[in-house]
């Protein structure tokens, strides 16, 4: 410090109380009782995403127009980001903190265009180590192949075997080609097999090739064979009916069903919405079955609107109880159903009103009551718990080298679902081969706070369709890819939410210039942060946190 | 270009004047809040700021109180601000009204006089501009849509002399609503009648230093004696600013006006609009052979005491109107005047009348009886309240 000025009279003294002398020596730092420090925070659509697509930045790349540079960054977290963007769910959207300012985020829609876009680029697949161990990956679905995917990025040798003949899955039998164009998924493919992934099609384990076998030749098993069992109805004259998911696979194969003109459904997921639509683009008459109402029904709810809006018919709080077979129409008897007291879902048991029966008359009826794993190949090692495995026989199985995931693990889930699953036994296998503990996940806090003052009102893209009229004419697509344009537009509205964009705000705000800003980030010069907080109450993405200083 | 003595003549509203005058003083950061009757000065400013007509940061705030904040933190980093308020968002300012001035921040702002409430009111007077009266603030009272253009002018050269802030004062809907023609000066004279503000100190990231801290009683006192002495420079520094204005446009106003005052035995004393209609009065009684004037006070503060004491020394009696009311005392303009000429040798008899509040009309009629009351009485009143239906 300086040796003070004393005035002796007021000529002396400057017009206002200002300081004659630089006041860098007054640290005020030493105030603070609070450090404000940059914490990035965990994105909710990032959390909710079942691969952890980095989501924030992805879509900053994207309003950007970085197109390539975001669909290297879907690259790092997902190998199938053009299935994604068509056939995920998107819990990302449904956890975006812009829904509660104006909408949320586009996110699939702009997943799907990068895909598109990036249609013809290849990963960058550098020079690495070869390993020496050999992993079996049993089952090609979502699930293997997010597996084979990361396990391969390693330097693993991956195998693939698949019982059909070419790779995919549910995703290549069971989805319809309107939601995902075939060429979306093989390119998908192709580039897994880039990273030196070797798929053995029409080779069905259990069958071909004995799982001891695999496991005596390899490292590693993984065993992703889904969930293709389709439940029974257990209804006298349930042979008359054909099962929906082996319908969707002979249609997915190209081969011709003869429906006739009226089919029932019977059943309120994924596969009765799949079967309505596949049916009625085969130019039949759909009617849904089921047994509660629309709001019970399983199904994503923008598949049921979907269905309903081709012109599905639905029939709820019915349930069949018999076919017969008449004149080579099928007659199902079905009872009325009302809604009773919650069941273990949480969702209101559906219980038949007595006397209430009555007819349906159909060509054709397809069950579609939900599926489960098939896991008879491996069911001498393993107790399962209604088509589970359970977990203790997992424990085992995994100590041995095996290990069970997707919706061979869960039952039916979803693609991204699946995918999650396929990445975590890619880490599991990788520790298990080196004799080490899984790492512990690290999770950082969820960015929920939205300085919304700092945005404005702005509309969600709205995806393009096709029309009703057209798309019941055949298998085309039925969603249309948003323009770059649109694409930019809509990435723009992402709030970052616990990402750092450089938005300057804690430099503008700072009340004691003690944040600089250096090549694009920011730097607090803790000696004259007074710890107001200003930085982290005006930061609209929450990235600035106060710690307590340790006194 | 070059400059002349003309500008643009143009039909605005007084509040419109006060648009232009900001526009041509070209001030960099704004800061306002609106409210009746005000907010036509800064719509019009922020269309400027909008379309580029004027190059100013415009700040848009939650209240007066945070204009004003925002007005310190911009003057104290060296820019030239300006405000525009009234009545109940003056009186929210208050509080950073005193840190303008302790800060010594020649920020300028335009105060439309509008009645306080309750009862609610939108109509002039001046209880508001008043009750800021010892802030530290200039204070100057416009009559014409003119006067309050060439005064915000004017306000920025005295302000950035003395380092004092400085309001103008305008009547509501009498001035602000109303338009008549005047001239629009030419920007590029304007720009040497007022070049850039040069702070002495500011905020400076590279040059840190110590705003607003703690003074000791031992220094407080000092400061505050500056203030003041700056204050009665800036009497100085109004009729210097007012002569250099008239030399490069033409017009000037002087701190006070007196007409036709000399021989008068009577003066009566008006600020703002009211001074026009006493005009026409003085004129129509002159004709008649009174011997009556009149004195406009214009710059209210700094008070120009010894102007007044030399404009009224001849005068038998003094008649003040005043368009406010302190309750318990009287008029304000009244006080002022008395407490000016208490220790001069000759003083005239002084009445005080209070009228027009909340915006009742001051008519020729009313200016009339005023005079006549004072000419009939012998004995000097402390407070007569014109008009009053008792």
């Amino acid at each position: 410090m300086k040796k003070p000025i004393v005035f002796t009279s007021e000529h002396e003294m400057p017009p206002m109380a200002v300081s004659l002398a630089d006041m860098g020596h007054n640290r005020t730092g030493s105030w603070r009782y609070l450090r404000p420090v940059y914490s990035e925070k965990l994105a909710p659509c990032k959390n909710a995403c079942p691969v952890g697509n980095d989501i924030p930045r992805i879509l900053s790349l994207v309003s950007q127009g970085r197109y390539e540079d975001a669909w290297r960054l879907f690259r790092e977290t997902s190998p199938l980001p053009g299935v994604c963007g068509r056939v995920c769910y998107h819990p990302c959207e449904s956890f975006c903190n812009r829904k509660d300012f104006d909408e949320a985020l586009s996110i699939a829609a702009i997943e799907r265009f990068v895909a598109d876009a990036c249609f013809d680029l290849e990963d960058r697949i550098p020079e690495r180590p070869k390993r020496s161990e050999k992993i079996a990956i049993v089952g090609s679905g979502p699930a293997g192949l997010a597996c084979a995917y990361f396990l391969a990025k390693d330097g693993y040798a991956v195998t693939v075997f698949e019982g059909a003949s070419q790779p995919g899955g549910m995703l290549r039998l069971g989805i319809p080609p309107y939601r995902l164009p075939r060429a979306v998924l093989d390119r998908e493919i192709e580039l897994i097999a880039r990273w030196g992934v070797e798929f053995r099609t029409n080779t069905r384990v259990g069958q071909d090739i004995s799982l001891e076998k695999l496991w005596e030749q390899h490292n590693a098993v993984f065993i992703a064979t889904g969930a293709h069992q389709s439940r029974a109805l257990n209804i006298p004259g349930e042979e008359f009916a054909l099962t929906g998911l082996e319908f969707l696979k002979a249609v997915n194969a190209g081969k011709t069903i003869a429906l006739g003109k009226r089919v029932l459904i019977i059943g309120g997921g994924n596969t009765a919405m799949d079967c309505a639509r596949t049916a009625l683009r085969l130019g039949a008459h759909p009617i849904v079955v089921y047994r509660r109402t629309r709001e019970e029904m399983p199904a994503i709810a923008e598949e049921i609107e979907e269905a309903e809006h081709e012109g599905t018919q639905f029939e709820f709080l019915a349930a069949p109880v018999a076919i017969r077979k008449l004149n080579g129409k099928l007659e199902v008897q079905c009872i009325r159903m009302k809604l009773g007291e919650p069941d273990a879902s949480g969702r209101r048991r559906p219980v038949p009103i007595p006397s209430s029966d009555f007819i349906m008359y159909t060509d054709t009826v397809l069950k579609a009551v939900g599926e489960e794993p098939d896991l008879a190949f491996l069911s001498e090692h393993l107790e399962t718990s209604e088509g589970i495995v359970i977990e203790r026989a997992q424990g085992m199985l995994e100590r041995a080298g095996i290990f069970i995931g997707g919706d061979a693990q869960t039952g039916p889930s979803t693609v991204a679902q699946a995918m999650r699953s396929g990445k975590e036994v890619a880490q599991k296998i990788k520790s298990f081969l080196r004799g080490e503990r899984p790492p512990k996940a690290t999770t950082l806090e969820e960015a929920v706070r939205v300085n919304f003052n700092y945005f404005t009102h702005r509309p969600r893209v709205a995806t393009p369709q096709l029309a009703v009229s057209e798309r019941i004419l055949s298998f085309a697509e039925t969603k249309r890819a948003i323009s770059a344009e649109q694409a930019r537009v809509e990435a723009s509205r992402c709030f970052s939410c616990g990402v750092c964009n450089s938005c300057d705000n804690c430099w503008v705000f700072c009340p004691d210039a003690a944040i600089a800003r250096i090549n694009g980030h920011y730097e607090i010069n803790y000696d004259f942060c007074k710890g107001c907080g200003v930085c982290a109450e005006e930061c609209p993405r929450s990235v600035i946190s106060l710690v307590e200083e340790e006194l | 270009m070059t400059p002349t003595l003309t500008g643009t003549k143009k039909v605005v509203t007084g509040n419109h004047a006060v648009s232009y005058g900001a526009m041509l003083a070209r001030v960099q950061v704004i800061s306002a809040y609106p409210i009746t009757p005000q907010t036509q000065i800064v719509e019009l400013l922020s269309e400027m700021c909008a379309n580029g007509t004027l190059r100013a940061k415009f700040i848009k705030v939650e209240s007066e109180h945070s204009a004003m904040a925002a007005l310190v933190g911009a003057a104290s980093a060296g820019a030239r601000t300006f405000t525009a308020t009234s009545a109940h968002g003056l009186a929210l300012m208050h509080e950073m009204l005193h840190w303008a001035a302790g800060a010594r921040l020649p920020i300028v702002m335009a105060n439309v006089n509008r009645a306080m409430g309750p009862p609610w009111s939108v109509w002039t007077d001046q209880n508001d501009s008043l009750s800021q009266r010892d802030v530290g603030w200039m204070q100057v009272y416009c009559e014409s849509n003119q006067e309050v253009l060439d005064t915000v002018i004017q306000a920025y050269k005295v302000a950035e002399t003395v380092l004092m802030p400085a309001m103008l004062v305008l009547d509501a809907f009498v001035l602000s609503h109303t338009a008549e023609q005047i001239e629009i000066p030419d920007q590029a004279l304007v720009d040497r009648y007022l070049p850039p503000y040069q702070p002495v100190y500011k905020l400076d990231v590279s040059d840190p230093r110590s705003f607003g801290a703690l003074a000791p009683p031992d220094l407080y006192m000092e400061l505050r004696y500056k203030m003041h002495k700056a204050m009665e420079d800036a009497l100085t520094e109004w009729a210097r600013a007012d002569e250099e204005y008239y030399e490069l446009f033409g017009r000037r106003y002087g701190l006070i006006e007196p007409y036709r005052a000399d021989d008068a035995d009577l003066i009566l004393v008006t600020s703002g609009t009211v001074t026009s209609t006493a005009r026409d009065v003085i004129d129509e009684l002159r004709a008649a052979g009174r011997r009556v004037g009149l004195l406009k006070i214009r710059v209210f503060r700094p008070f120009p005491a010894q102007l007044v004491r030399e404009a009224l020394a001849n005068a038998q009696k003094v008649a003040v109107i005043d368009r406010n009311i302190s309750f318990g005392m009287g008029g304000i303009f009244a006080q002022e005047i008395k407490s000016a000429l208490y220790n001069a040798p000759d003083r005239p008899l002084i009445f005080g009348f209070v009228a027009g509040l909340g915006g009742r009309d001051i008519t020729p009629t009313v200016i009339r009886e005023i005079i006549e009351y004072t000419e009939s009485r012998d004995e000097p009143e402390d407070l007569i309240w014109v008009g009053v239906k008792r």
